[in-house]
């Protein structure tokens, strides 16, 4: 006799209070992801006739890798669990930190993207250390780093200034058999994700993201993991910083303040649920584009300049607003 | 010699002392029931042996010479695993990743190897692909499968680990009879390869159908260890709860014949059509196994579930059971199954734990707060219940479990509720204090409530209850209203077995 | 058979962080008094207290959030201060006749602002952090879009010599009225029936939910709130400056929290109080004037109130181990 009748498998209940637990546990579904893509694609090609033109292409891709990688990053950060408000600081100081020392000098370049990248991997590592040995919650933690980063990075370079070699920005805007530079960076940082995702640390930081306690039971590094998820997350802003670089040619002190909060809003509709354990990076690439297209589009609809932050608040803020309907999300699998 | 020494572990968390000087001490080749009443630290002492809790003080030994362990991967190193109480699996991964979680198998530069994943799980979970219903689901979500296949692949990641010491606690609290027997025959193979098996259970059916020693803990103290074989039921009791009185006329109902409270159709995500009555001044149990929709219906009644179908009316008319707000307005209380994390308020100072439900009829304008009738409120609540504080302005925390509890339903009885829900009220707590919840819950039912008791103790459920519902997932399938129903009928009742079929 | 008596066994009591508060102001002061004689002179003490009122009113609504918990917390504090400075500004424009109106435009708005993060949070389940940080978004679009990008106006004189000049004992009225909201805040904190509520709802979100507390309606009170004090507070910040400019308060936005912590009031929520956080302002204000003291650059001084803000944390705000 089988005492589970077909069709009554019901969802487990997550014996404690389910309906409150799932304060963050929502998610976007992969559909509602790929839609928006197809809306704001469309509402841009409406607005910019010249949209698939290939200068067209070449400069809008230009400037979501900036934004693509960061949304990796931060994905990783999540899923283990925790957020990185500190990713955008980290762009900033990563970005000024290399083009002081290129000084725009060619020969300089392979040691500055090493700082550069050292730069991120220093960062996450604060960062994953402030949040697994001294405990604090992850938010708060890296909210303040946020300000210990951006405050080094004003130190290094006190206003916007400094060039990068006119090859490393010319070579970013170029174009390989017709696919341009930019678009080759995506994919790159695509094909990274997928190839992290089938390695042993993604698959611990799912784990302590879905239930850490669980996962400290099954012999989990839990500390250890959520460590590397930051330090992963750093070196993401620094390949961030680096795009920003070939996209613009100078140092900006500023630069990467913006990218936090846009680089959070791409994870969620993305479909990666904020409390984590949950998700994947190839949605919030995804996300990333469409939100800069949105950006675009507010620029093409001829919005007033003086509305046009309004707009893009309140673009980020609905993107982080669909997430909470419940006809986008994805439903559980029973 | 004994495989496993333990001795002199001490534990504890907050006010609670959750382990006070236990003992352990057992062979290879047995199994080994560890037994005590809810709370007594079973689980407590199987987390300090697994390296979950940091125990105050404890010495272990394993196969004769002393093991110090700091954690989980010490504890797997010297060949520990364990299926816990409260599952350690990972809602969102699959069965197979779950299985071989921590201990992934890898190729070069730490890249998984799905297929020595899919092996290593095949291995374990094939034995138990009767209790899913013939095929394993390797590849779902665990959060996706019912409690009873959870609580599988849960033992599954303790085989696949290849323990020499294996630790079940409450392994078989949601099983169903099939999965129950498949786990039997896997522990007996495994004690004859020399495996400790330690077994904790509150069904004293399967501890004496499958262990050969039994160790008994009572308020974390280790009472005695006896060999099961000479041992009757009533030693094991005595064991457990001591010289405790019993309540020989516990069940005498005083419950008129007015239906109060009726619950008709009740349908959420969790319940499938629920409907029953309870009279004024009448106790009706909850039972069955865990996890089958008990808390649910108590939730779904206090307004804190989503009900897609079906009502509760309280003297014909319908409660509001739209939010627990409105609940509790009218007249609703819920003593929920998890009292840190539902109850109570663990930071807040005693005083408001016990006004928070009812401060505003005491409020001037439902705003300002008079210090002083709501220090007599709660004192009055303090003296009634007997619970033991040092000041009102000390956290809840500061107390012993049963003191805690005390409170969380004192903080009820300021609103005056004429429908009581309880969801295992007497979990964790010790002895002494339980006998007084039982009579709080009495007196409740006396004073006119309609009292509904849910708890994971069959014998309190039977020695409380004027009736008792069994629920199975979701639905209500069976009503013992006969004085004369035991245990074991309960327990029957619970894994639907036939007529004669024993475990 | 043992008793569950353990009234006796109560953990030790900790120095209570806003004694230690306290403590670390003076010690501020003995040092600055030190590095730079006359730092603790009556005239900077009463200056000093004056700059750390603003802060301290700001961090009112802050404390009120962050006991809320759910990681509550407004981040949006700053900008609202602002933009309420600018509404005030622009329609008081030197007048005291429009003070009241201005006022109650200004605060308006900024419930308004509290009440959509509040929304957001409860029913949207946005995360506060992320809920007010894109709102800061919102309100500097709707600065642009209300100034053009052009600050108008000025300070009512009534406003103006309330914050500046001297009412009572020499002292500027300004510390009296933030007496007088320290008193009512510390009141509606510990003997109203809301302020127990929002304890509990911060303890606790289940438990409280399951002692039948309106556990949204108290959170979105607390986002309104906040916002609420952060307006008052940007425009006595009005009165201060006299007139406006496009990022008048937005550097609050971390001290604001920084205050809160240093007084005791716990990150995960359900402990605190605002005489901690009336503290916590002072300290940080005689920090940054030593800092300035010390001629520590702006951009070394955003360095060290992060490292500031993460040293308190640790020593107040850390969360459980996993292994217990
Ligand atoms: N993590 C914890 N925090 C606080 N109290 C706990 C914790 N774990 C267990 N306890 C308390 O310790 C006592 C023993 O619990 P437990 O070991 O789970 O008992 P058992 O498994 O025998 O039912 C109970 O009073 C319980 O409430
Ligand atoms: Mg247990």
């Amino acid at each position: 006799m089988n005492p589970a009748p077909p069709g009554t498998r019901e969802p487990a209940p997550a014996t404690l209070a389910h309906w409150w637990g799932r304060l963050r546990d929502i998610q976007v579904s992969g559909t509602a992801t790929v839609a928006m893509l197809v809306v704001v694609i469309a509402v841009n090609v409406a607005l910019q006739p010249n949209f698939f033109d290939q200068y067209a292409l070449t400069s809008n891709f230009a400037t979501f890798v900036p934004l693509v990688a960061i949304a990796v990053g931060q994905t990783i950060v999540v899923l283990s669990g925790g957020i990185d408000l500190s990713l955008g600081a980290q762009v900033t100081l990563a970005s000024v930190v290399t083009v002081q020392l290129t000084d725009g000098e060619l020969g300089n370049l392979p040691l500055a993207l090493t700082a550069g990248l050292g730069v991120g991997v220093a960062c996450g590592l604060f960062n994953g250390l402030v949040v697994v040995v001294a405990r604090l919650q992850p938010i708060v933690a890296t909210f303040a780093t946020s300000f210990v980063f951006s405050g080094l990075a004003l130190v290094v370079l006190p206003r916007p200034g400094g060039t990068m070699p006119s090859e490393f920005t010319s070579g970013y805007r170029d174009s390989v058999l017709g696919v341009p530079v930019a678009l080759l960076a995506i994919l790159a940082i695509a094909a990274g994700w997928l190839l992290l995702r089938r390695h042993r640390v993604t698959r611990h930081i799912y784990a302590v993201g879905g239930n850490a306690e669980a996962a400290f039971a099954s012999l989990v590094p839990v500390a250890r993991t959520r460590i590397t998820a930051y330090v992963i997350a750093g070196m993401f802003a620094s390949v961030s910083a680096f795009a920003i670089l070939a996209n613009t040619g100078a140092g900006d002190p500023f630069i990467g303040n913006e990218l936090t909060l846009t680089s959070v809003a791409a994870v969620v509709i993305g479909g990666t649920a904020l409390r984590g354990g949950r998700g994947g990076a190839i949605g919030s690439i995804l996300g990333a584009i469409i939100l800069a297209l949105v950006s675009n589009i507010v620029f093409f609809a001829d919005v007033p300049s003086t509305y046009r932050q309004l707009a893009n608040g309140l673009v980020v803020i609905l993107a982080l607003a669909l997430a909470g309907i419940p006809a986008l999300q994805k439903r559980r699998s029973a | 010699m004994a495989l496993l020494e333990m001795n002199g572990v001490r534990k504890r968390f907050g006010g609670v002392l959750a382990l006070d000087d236990a003992s352990l001490s057992a062979a290879g080749g047995e199994v080994h029931a560890l037994l005590g009443p809810n709370g007594s630290g079973k689980s407590t002492l199987n987390k300090t042996l697994t390296g979950v809790v940091v125990p105050d003080r404890a010495s272990i030994t394993i196969d004769g010479s002393p093991v110090a362990i700091h954690g989980p991967r010490d504890a797997h190193a010297h060949g520990v695993a364990a299926v816990y109480q409260q599952l350690s699996v990972v809602d969102d991964l699959t069965v197979t990743q779950n299985v071989v979680l921590g201990l992934e198998p890898t190729r070069r530069l730490g890249l998984l190897d799905r297929r020595a994943a899919r092996t290593v799980a095949a291995e374990v979970l094939t034995r138990f692909s009767p209790a899913f219903a013939g095929s394993v689901p390797y590849d779902a979500a665990v959060g996706a499968l019912s409690p009873g296949e959870q609580q599988i692949v849960e033992i599954c990641k303790a085989l696949a680990r290849r323990p020499r010491i294996l630790v079940l606690d409450e392994a078989t609290a949601s099983l169903h009879k099939e999965q129950v027997h498949v786990l039997f025959e896997v522990v007996r193979e495994l004690r004859d390869s020399g495996v400790l098996v330690v077994f904790t259970s509150h069904r004293m059916d399967e501890v004496f159908a499958l262990c050969d020693q039994a160790t008994v803990l009572r308020n974390g103290r280790t009472v005695g260890t006896i060999a099961l074989a000479d041992a009757t039921e009533d030693q094991l009791v005595h064991m457990m709860v001591g010289d405790v009185e019993r309540r020989e006329e516990a069940r005498r109902s005083h419950a008129s014949d007015r239906t109060v409270l009726q619950v008709r159709g009740l349908t959420t995500q969790r319940l499938r059509d629920v409907s029953f009555s309870v009279a004024q001044g009448e106790v009706l149990g909850l039972g069955g196994l865990q996890g089958q929709g008990q808390s649910d219906l108590l939730l779904a009644m206090f307004g804190a579930a989503k009900i897609h179908a079906g009502e509760v009316l309280y003297d014909g008319v319908p409660l509001p059971l739209t939010s627990p707000v409105k609940a509790a307005r009218a007249g609703v209380a819920l003593v929920p199954g998890d009292r840190g994390r539902q109850g109570m308020f663990a930071v807040r100072p005693i005083q408001e734990n016990l006004s928070i439900a009812s401060m505003h009829r005491r409020a001037t304008a439902r705003l300002a707060l008079s210090q002083r009738a709501e220090r007599r409120a709660a004192r009055g609540i303090v003296e009634r219940l007997n619970i033991v504080i040092g000041g009102l302005a000390d956290r809840i925390s500061t107390l012993s479990g049963g003191n805690q509890q005390k409170v969380v339903i004192g903080k009820w009885l300021l609103n005056e509720p004429r429908v009581v829900l309880l969801d295992d009220p007497t979990k964790g707590i010790d002895i002494t204090a339980k006998e007084e919840v039982y009579a709080i819950i009495r007196e409740l039912a006396d004073s006119g409530a309609a009292v509904v008791f849910n708890s994971s103790d069959n014998r309190e459920l039977l020695e409380m209850s004027d009736r008792v519902l069994v629920l199975f997932e979701g639905g209500v399938v069976d009503e013992l209203t006969d004085a004369q129903v035991t245990e074991e009928d309960l327990v029957a009742s619970a894994l639907r077995l036939e007529a004669g079929e024993t475990l | 058979m043992n008793t569950p008596v353990i009234s006796s066994l109560r953990p030790p009591k900790v120095l209570s962080p806003v004694v230690l508060a306290a403590g670390l102001a003076i010690a501020l002061l003995i040092v600055g008094e030190i590095v730079s004689p006359g730092f603790a002179g009556h005239g900077q003490i009463v200056n000093m207290l004056r700059v750390s009122a603003f802060l301290g009113i700001i961090a009112i609504g802050q404390t009120i959030v962050i006991i809320s918990g759910g990681e509550g917390i407004d981040l949006s504090v700053g900008k609202v201060a602002t933009f309420a400075a600018i509404i005030g500004s622009r329609v008081m424009d030197g007048d005291n006749t429009k003070l009241l109106p201005a006022l109650t435009l200004a605060l308006t708005v900024a419930a308004a602002i509290g009440l959509c993060n509040g929304l957001g949070i409860t029913y949207l389940r946005i995360p506060p952090f992320v809920m007010t940080l894109g709102m800061i978004g919102v309100v500097q679009g709707l600065i642009l879009a209300y100034t053009s990008g052009q600050a108008h106006g000025r300070a009512a004189p009534f406003l103006t010599s309330l914050v500046n000049g001297k009412v009572i004992f020499d002292l500027p009225g300004l510390l009296f009225l933030w007496l007088l909201l320290a008193v009512a805040v510390t009141w509606m904190l510990r003997r109203t029936t809301y302020g127990w509520q929002l304890f509990a709802v911060g303890a606790n979100r289940v438990s409280a939910r399951l002692s039948g507390i309106p556990v949204r309606r108290t959170v979105i009170l607390a986002y309104v709130l906040s916002s609420v004090f952060a307006g008052l507070a940007g425009i006595l910040l009005l009165g201060y400056t006299e007139s406006v400019f496009l990022d008048l308060a937005d550097q609050y936005m971390l001290p604001s929290i920084a205050a809160a912590v240093i007084g005791g009031t716990l990150l995960a929520g359900g402990i605190g109080g605002y005489a901690g956080t009336a503290i916590g302002a002072v300290v940080l204000t005689v920090l940054q004037s030593l800092l300035i003291t010390l001629e520590i650059s702006a951009a070394g001084r955003t360095v060290i109130n992060g490292l500031v803000l993460i040293v308190l944390l640790s020593l107040y705000g850390r969360q459980r181990r996993l292994r217990t």
